[in-house]
């Protein structure tokens, strides 16, 4: 939202800060200001000028203008628009000369943008001033942008004259209300109004005017609103803007004499019912968004925008002025389906004030005096509202305020910052206010003892308030053992030489295929920011993926992890969100052997014991490098070389683990198990089998043959080769046998040991001993 | 005269033991002296029964003497020898040390996660428990509990990502204030970090997916002095240094106050840049008392209870802490950016 510093000033006289200055203010009391910009810098210098003479420019679409220039007396120009003729008062500006096609022009005429007056640049501005005088009510301006959503809670703001009440409570200046309602006529209204449902229109006020004569309107109007941002239409729309942008209400102004019947309805749409609005778009209704409606049809769509069926043009000559408020959510709701949000629209859904109707009627008649000079009133005002109820007071004590803030605060100061905001104050008991909030604060911003401590903190400034720890009982707080492990398991990888990465939770439908995952099974976002992530991820490692991919163009060999969510779809409830570890070993160099081990090595230093169980590829998967991670007999994740084909050079192992299923396993309690006493025995076998056999799979074959007496096996090696025969390995063990009670006999180990041979026999296997 | 030759011998003995050449040298002399068939010394004793028993007694002890002396100069050599053989040895087994370190680089953790570890252990340390919420919310949590209705213009403020089923992703970490109010009730002291999603389109200072550290504290009689004694603590520890901050106010339906902490921006100092938008100032830290609606909603009394929230952008925290200008490379994975950190 724009504000106008001159505008600012004229309701608030006497405000004497400088605009950087009142921005600062307001942003520490008010609202947050993005800017300051200046409008109109020309306008101090410029001037009406007569053009006296024009000469073509040979070769050139421009002209030699002389004009008198009043004060700056005669002048040469070089002027390029087509409307510059002999006899025509113009804008000049005396910018300085500098020579244009052999000719030394001294100065510029102007065009309305280049003065900041209107957005037209077709042409230079035409004035019907007397050569010499200013531009009547045109002056430098400096705008103050206001951020929107830090008055998303303040409908009054959404005019100047709410701004202008900040002002003047910020500089303890006095605000001029520029409303005289007692200009408002009284008797019958020339129009009949019928609201359908008042909880949908609160009120709805309108004046019937006559004897209108549509025209342009005068400078200082067509530079006030354009210098907030909005567009000159015709003198009767650009007053309806006008007092929208100063009181906040907004009004429509309908051509009387294309409304067909004479009643006004305000009434839900019926279904399918079109309309055709002022931007030209033609809108299909239904029964949620409110319309105003004449005999045949809507004619305006409430709060929101005008119809094209009743707009005024130039043959306009009486008009139905619409002053109405609505509900709040109803318009918000009317605006974002059919995604149309206007100057209006913005200003209804925060909740308007039902009294600033009739104020609005009567600030447009006396502008419109002014503006189509001849314009009279017809009838009264018609006026149709619901009861308009008044908020209770708020009871203020002043002991639980200072509480709030943690400052003390003299009870006069409360008070006087109060009536500054025009809150009605009265101290029925000592120490204790009662506060009457007033209707522009009412709808929805001040209903709690709460609401005005922020009135009052704002005021005398949140910086006057001094930091001060709490006295509270001292408590240990609970623990959060699930976040807990993951920062250690985030240690721990990044002891091991990984480093994290964040990675989206948005996925392409294509990459969620690529990695062997359904689409359906994904929970889809209905507006993401592009079609290529709207799905939440099932796994984290399509990014890691990425992640692998991006690296390697910089580096040969590296590693990396990411603590993540996968967000699991459940057929009700909110979904399953499961952390997991995902962390790769990237080598552009060797086989890929030596990251799948080191990642096994990662694994077993979070899960001691953890197992690997060779499994079937998945398709991203390396066909005969993929595991299960077994941990305690459960699952806990996954071991694989990415298939080498995702990858454009070298090799990348990742592992995948469940953190939520680990977490859980490693929760059982630590307990100590005496050393031994008595010496162990240590032997080793190899058993000779098959090239694919698993090591895993023979240690628990042996190991589960050894017996009780077994203390631990251990994996020492492999061979392949002489005298072994083609397509056989031997792989050897280390056994250790001991007892906790005595020393085992050369007996007992020579009877495991048996036992082994001929059980492996039994199973097929050769050993060599 | 066989006195005479002891001497001689353990002289001429010594010289040759202290200027042989080699070990082989050495066992020569050693077996010339004290062979058991030719040595020197074994001839002398040979000749010892044909002396007179005093003399014989001297001259035992002379050539014993004799025979230790020369013993103790062979020993020494030896050791010598040995000393030298192994100098000899470890003077080959010559490194350079200035080579590269070998093993795995330990890693880096995310800049986030450092920066929200030292929060989480400085409110740990205040008496705050860290909570965890869903990434994927109801509507309930992440608008409605919060004092933000269905069709308040506040939910344009956060333009969120609707999915499927009618939840959303957690626009920002303030529902886990409800949460940690519905299951620990008051008093109450929690901060919620984590991950949260507004649908904007993304560019050096906008990101869909950013970072907050959510804090809340329930209690008997909690003011506005507190929150700004908590923001400052927070701060102080972030930075290391006092931050020039700024309390203005702020509109967010679920605090009444509510503020916005700016910090002078720490990338230009003030002057204004791309990250703090021209403006000199960052806001990083949304905050207020929490309206008493919101604690009703939870189940807890606002005329017994009351507190203060905050929002803090970890995401803004650590752009500024490193002076990062660009918001993307924090989830770019790049390694080139992680490993700074």
């Amino acid at each position: 939202m724009k504000f106008s510093y001159n505008w600012l000033r004229e309701l608030v006289p006497g405000a004497d800060a400088v605009p950087t200055d009142l921005s600062r203010l307001i942003t520490m009391r008010t609202a947050e200001c993005e800017g300051v910009e200046a409008a109109g810098v020309l306008l101090d210098r410029a001037c009406a000028a007569l053009i006296q003479s024009v000469e073509p420019i040979a070769n050139t679409h421009n002209v030699k203008a002389v004009v008198d220039a009043g004060r700056y007396g005669t002048r040469t120009v070089v002027c390029g628009a087509p409307n510059c003729r002999p006899g025509m008062v113009a804008a000049y500006v005396p910018i300085g000369s500098k020579v244009l096609y052999g000719v030394v022009s001294d100065g510029m005429l102007a065009s309305g943008a280049e003065l900041g007056i209107s957005r037209d640049h077709s042409g230079i501005l035409e004035l019907d001033v007397q050569a010499g005088a200013p531009l009547p009510g045109c002056v430098p301006d400096s705008i103050i942008e206001i951020d929107n959503k830090s008055i998303t809670n303040r409908p009054d703001l959404w005019g100047h004259l709410g701004m202008g009440r900040e002002v003047a409570a910020i500089l303890a200046r006095k605000l001029e209300d520029p409303v005289r309602l007692d200009l408002l006529p009284q008797g019958a209204a020339a129009i009949d109004v019928r609201i359908e449902d008042t909880s949908l229109c609160p009120r709805y006020s309108a004046l019937v005017f006559d004897g209108i004569t549509v025209a342009p309107s005068p400078l200082w109007l067509q530079y006030r609103l354009n210098a907030i941002g909005l567009n000159s239409i015709n003198n009767v729309v650009d007053m309806t803007n006008y007092v929208m942008s100063e009181l906040a209400q907004p009004m429509h102004a309908f051509d009387a004499g294309l409304i067909q019947g004479d009643a006004i309805f305000v009434r839900p749409a019926h279904s399918g019912e079109r309309f055709r609005a002022l931007n030209g778009e033609e809108y299909t209704l239904d029964p949620s968004n409110l319309v105003i409606a004449d005999a045949r049809g809507p004619i305006g769509l409430a709060g929101v925008i005008g119809g094209m069926d009743t707009a005024i043009g130039s043959s306009t000559k009486r008009v139905v002025l619409e002053s109405a408020n609505f509900q709040a959510s109803s318009i918000r709701k009317t605006s974002a389906a059919i995604k149309l949000r206007t100057d209006a629209s913005m200003r209804f859904e925060k909740a308007q004030d039902p009294m600033n109707t009739v104020r609005g009627l009567a600030r447009a008649m006396e502008l419109l005096r002014d503006l189509s000079p001849g314009a009279r009133v017809v009838g009264g005002v018609a006026d149709h509202k619901n009861e308009l109820t008044r908020p209770s007071p708020i009871e203020l004590p002043v002991d639980w305020l200072q509480r709030k803030l943690g400052r003390a605060i003299d009870s006069g100061e409360v008070r006087d910052i109060l009536e500054r905001l025009e809150f009605g104050v009265s101290e029925p008991r000592r120490g204790v206010f009662l506060v009457n909030v007033p209707s522009w604060r009412a709808t929805k911003d001040i209903t709690l003892k709460d609401d005005l401590v922020e009135e009052v903190g704002r005021m005398v400034g949140y910086d006057s308030i001094e930091p001060q720890a709490p006295l509270v009982r001292a408590a240990v707080p609970p623990s959060n053992p699930a976040r807990k492990f993951q920062h250690d398991a985030r240690n721990l990888f990044v002891d091991l030489g990984f480093t994290e990465v964040y990675n989206y939770s948005f996925l392409s439908e294509d990459c969620v295929r690529a990695f062997g995952l359904d689409p359906a099974q994904h929970i889809r976002v209905i507006n993401p920011i592009a079609s290529d992530q709207a799905l939440i991820r099932t796994s984290l490692v399509p990014g890691i993926w990425r992640n692998i991919t991006e690296n390697l163009k910089h580096r040969d060999a590296f590693r990396l992890f990411e603590v993540g969510l996968e967000i699991h779809k459940q057929s009700d409830g909110l979904p399953d969100e499961i952390p997991h570890l995902t962390a790769a070993i990237y080598d552009r160099h060797g086989n890929g052997e030596a990251g799948l081990f080191e990642l096994k090595r990662a694994a077993e230093c979070l899960m001691p014991d953890a197992q690997a169980c060779p499994a079937q590829a998945a398709s991203f998967e390396h066909p005969t490098r993929a595991a299960e991670v077994l941990w305690r007999g459960e699952k806990a994740g996954r071991l694989f070389e990415l298939r080498p084909s995702l990858v454009e050079v070298g090799r990348a192992a990742i592992l995948d683990l469940d953190l939520r299923a680990v977490e859980r396993l490693a929760g059982t309690e630590k307990k100590y198990v005496p050393i031994r006493r008595f010496p162990s025995s240590a032997f080793d076998v190899s058993v000779i089998a098959g090239e694919r056999e698993q090591a895993g799979k023979l240690q628990s074959l042996v190991a589960s043959l050894a017996g009780s007496l077994l203390e631990s096996i251990q994996y020492l090696r492999h061979y392949s080769g002489p005298p072994l025969a083609e397509g056989q390995k031997s792989v050897s063990f280390r056994l250790t046998a001991g007892s906790a009670e005595r020393t085992l006999s050369s007996e007992e180990v020579g009877e495991m040991r048996a036992r082994i041979i001929e059980g492996m026999r039994a199973l097929g296997y050769e050993l060599r001993v | 005269m066989l006195e005479q030759r002891i001497r001689e011998l353990e002289a001429a003995f010594l010289a040759r033991i202290s200027s042989a050449q080699s070990s082989e040298e050495l066992e020569a002399a050693r077996l010339a002296a004290f062979g058991r068939k030719d040595g020197a010394f074994n001839q002398i004793s040979k000749e010892m029964p044909r002396l007179e028993p005093e003399e014989r007694k001297r001259v035992g002890m002379l050539l014993n003497s004799a025979k230790q002396s020369l013993e103790r100069a062979l020993e020494a050599r030896k050791e010598r020898e040995a000393e030298a053989a192994l100098e000899a040895r470890l003077d080959g087994e010559w490194i350079d040390l200035t080579l590269p370190a070998s093993g795995a680089r330990r890693g880096h953790l995310h800049p986030i996660t450092q920066i929200q570890r030292e929060l989480e252990d400085l409110f740990v340390s205040l008496g705050f428990t860290v909570l965890d919420g869903p990434e994927v919310e109801t509507e309930y949590h992440n608008f409605d509990a919060l004092n933000i209705p269905p069709d308040h213009p506040a939910r344009d403020m956060q333009d969120t990502f609707w999915l499927e089923g009618g939840n959303l992703l957690r626009t920002h970490t303030s529902p886990v204030q409800i949460r940690g109010m519905e299951r620990l009730g008051p008093p109450l002291r929690m901060i919620a970090p984590g991950r949260a999603f507004r649908n904007e389109a993304v560019d050096a200072s906008h990101e869909h997916t950013f970072y907050q550290l959510e804090g809340m504290m329930v209690d008997r009689d909690v003011s506005v002095a507190h929150l700004l004694y908590f923001m400052k603590t927070l701060l102080t520890a972030v930075f290391g240094r006092e931050v020039t901050v700024r309390l203005r106010p702020g509109y967010f339906p679920f605090v009444e106050p509510g503020f916005e902490l700016d910090i002078r921006c720490l990338i230009c100092g003030g002057d204004g840049c791309a990250v703090c938008k021209q403006s000199g100032w960052v806001e990083l830290l949304p905050c207020g008392l929490v309206n008493p609606n919101v604690l009703r909603m939870s189940g807890i009394d606002p005329e017994e209870w009351n507190g203060f929230a905050f929002g803090l952008g970890l995401t803004r925290l650590v752009m500024m802490r490193y002076g990062i200008d660009d918001i993307r490379w924090l989830q770019s994975g790049d390694l080139r950016f992680l490993e700074q950190f």
